[in-house]
């Protein structure tokens, strides 16, 4: 018995260390994203030369996580890391870059990018106060919803790359000039469907998709929540209710880690169409995941706010 | 696997160990199983009490009106007790409730405020650093000597206050639903045996739980605090239903 006992311990060790070093393939650049659609950036301009991990999924909200053992060690082993910044991960991403005693990856380091750091930021506030609910003071930090802050991003991540890793640099630069091409090839065949998109009214769960806003030229009426981060209060829903009703919008948007109940009751309320949104990329190893994420964004839009 | 990711961890757990296992056994005698949710809420919305007056809480002040707010519930804990005698369950349940509700009014315009100050409470065990375990082990070595060579005044009033000194410490190291496995799990699967085992029995039975979970939290890349609460559970399951234990005990 005692043996038997013995026997499984040791056999469960050595499967133990098995995984865990099975998990540290030997390539060339590790990279770890705060959020998906930085990791289907990484995995774009990288390809073959960089293994890439996203500490979130898209289903998560990248405000929260719960901490495992693996994403500190994915954290220690990274060369890059590339995260929303602006305040977005505050409530874990200073400790995990503590825990990780990685210097590669710390602030003012070659491989820490924070993307929201190197575009033009919309939403800035001079001065933030605690009544106004959950806001950054940097500014707004979803910038992934632009594709023309993201290409921006696509430059200064391939640079960062090939500063990190010179021997590839060619490859890493060719990358990111298809996948500009990509973007806009995209952008050409689609553009009817985002022309019609333009001044179209429609009322959207957080407020955080001003980006997509600014390039689309969407009007956004109005939010679910009266404040960033507070769930929607009877008084502010029984507004909407009026104002909608005297001023019809074409739908009401919930991103996908979001609830989706205030939207629905006022979309019941008001007669109006509820549409979920990719919030961010899903399926980021998929070759090409950004531009079609694009795509079906405009397209699932289209259709919700075009008659 | 990386033990030095862990390491911290399993340190975590055995100092919370050390003033959770003695803690826990009075709360199974008394049966005031949920006092350390109250005790957490408490101790949150001390946090968000001083905020909404306007103190901007930093470092050791989290600290203080933390403490304040938990020693606030022990006191009103010890009151309830009186008054209501058989039934304190119930006024750990309403005092749980009041003081949920009373730091969601408060932050009720305030979101940005009100969850992150409540983050600021509720750690996640690996993120623990060894800075933080420092005052922890100071505590949890003095409630187990009192526990051994006082165990009366865990009888009297005073054992809400050491409580409430215990639980804020540990609800920020480890997350309340391990502080609440720690307290009770350990301590009733030793309820059986006698007296002198009732304490490092538990502890090592303990220590045990939270290395096997930290290793496969790590392996199955599962989030840790939740993988131990569960080994913890099947192991005391295990435990009480082991033939052999009946054995010695027929034996004996």
């Amino acid at each position: 018995m005692n043996n038997i006992f013995k026997g499984s311990i040791s056999k469960f060790l050595l499967a133990t260390i098995l995984v865990a070093s099975n998990s540290s393939t030997f390539a060339a650049i590790n990279v770890l994203a705060c959020e998906p659609e930085w990791a289907a950036l990484a995995k774009q301009l990288g390809g073959n030369h960089v293994v890439v991990n996203s500490a979130t999924t898209a289903l998560q909200d990248p405000h929260h996580i719960q901490a495992r053992p693996r994403l500190i060690s994915k954290a220690r082993r990274a060369d890059m890391l590339i995260c929303s910044g602006a305040e977005l991960e505050i409530g874990w991403l200073p400790i995990l870059l503590k825990k990780s005693g990685n210097a590669k990856i710390q602030s003012q380091a070659i491989g820490h990018i924070m993307t929201a750091d190197h575009v033009e930021l919309l939403g800035k506030l001079e001065k933030v106060s605690r009544s106004m609910g959950d806001v950054h003071a940097a500014g707004n930090p979803h910038v992934h919803l632009d594709p023309r802050r993201m290409v921006l991003i696509a430059d200064l991540v391939t640079q960062r790359l090939a500063q990190i890793d010179p021997d590839n640099s060619e490859s890493y630069r060719n990358n990111n000039q298809s996948f500009k091409s990509d973007m806009t090839a995209m952008l050409e065949r689609m553009k009817a469907t985002v022309e019609s998109l333009r001044n179209k009214r429609w009322v959207v769960h957080h407020n955080n998709w001003i980006y997509l806003n600014d390039w689309l030229g969407l009007q956004q009426i109005a939010t679910l929540e009266p404040k960033p981060g507070v769930p929607p209060t009877t008084k502010h829903l029984a507004k909407l209710v009026s104002s909608l009703n005297e001023n019809p919008v074409r739908a009401i948007a919930y991103g996908s880690y979001q609830p989706k109940k205030a939207a629905n009751w006022l979309g019941k309320k008001t007669n109006t169409s509820v549409l979920a949104l990719q919030y961010t990329v899903i399926d980021w190893e998929k070759p090409n995941a950004i531009v079609s994420w694009y795509e079906s964004l405009i397209t699932s839009l289209a259709n919700a706010l075009v008659p | 696997m990386e033990f030095s990711i862990l390491l911290p961890a399993f340190a975590a757990g055995i100092v919370v160990l050390l003033s959770h296992v003695p803690l826990g056994r009075e709360v199974l005698t008394r049966g005031i199983i949920f006092i350390d949710l109250a005790i957490a809420q408490f101790a949150g919305l001390g946090l968000i009490a001083a905020n909404y007056f306007g103190f901007e809480a930093h470092g050791l002040e989290i600290q203080f009106f933390a403490l304040l707010g938990a020693l606030l519930g022990a006191i009103l804990l010890s009151v309830t007790e009186r008054f209501l005698a058989d039934y304190q369950e119930a006024g750990i349940g309403i005092l749980f409730v009041l003081a949920a509700t009373a730091s969601l009014l408060l932050i009720a315009n305030n979101p940005h405020g009100g969850e992150q100050l409540q983050n600021l409470l509720v750690g996640q065990i690996l993120w623990v650093e060894w800075v933080q375990l420092i005052p922890a082990m100071i505590i949890g070595l003095i409630i187990l000597f009192m526990s051994i060579s006082y165990s009366n005044l865990f009888k009297t009033k005073w054992f809400y206050l050491l409580f409430a000194v215990a639980i804020t410490q540990s609800v920020q190291l480890v997350g309340v639903y391990l502080v609440f496995a720690t307290l009770i799990i350990p301590a009733l699967a030793s309820l059986k045996l006698n007296k002198e085992k009732q304490i490092f029995f538990p502890i090592a039975f303990g220590i045990a739980s939270y290395a096997i979970g930290l290793i496969m939290s790590s392996v199955f890349d599962l989030p840790s605090g939740a993988v131990i609460v569960w080994v913890m559970a099947l192991l005391s399951l295990a435990w009480m239903c082991n033939p052999l234990k009946k054995q010695t005990k027929d034996s004996s």
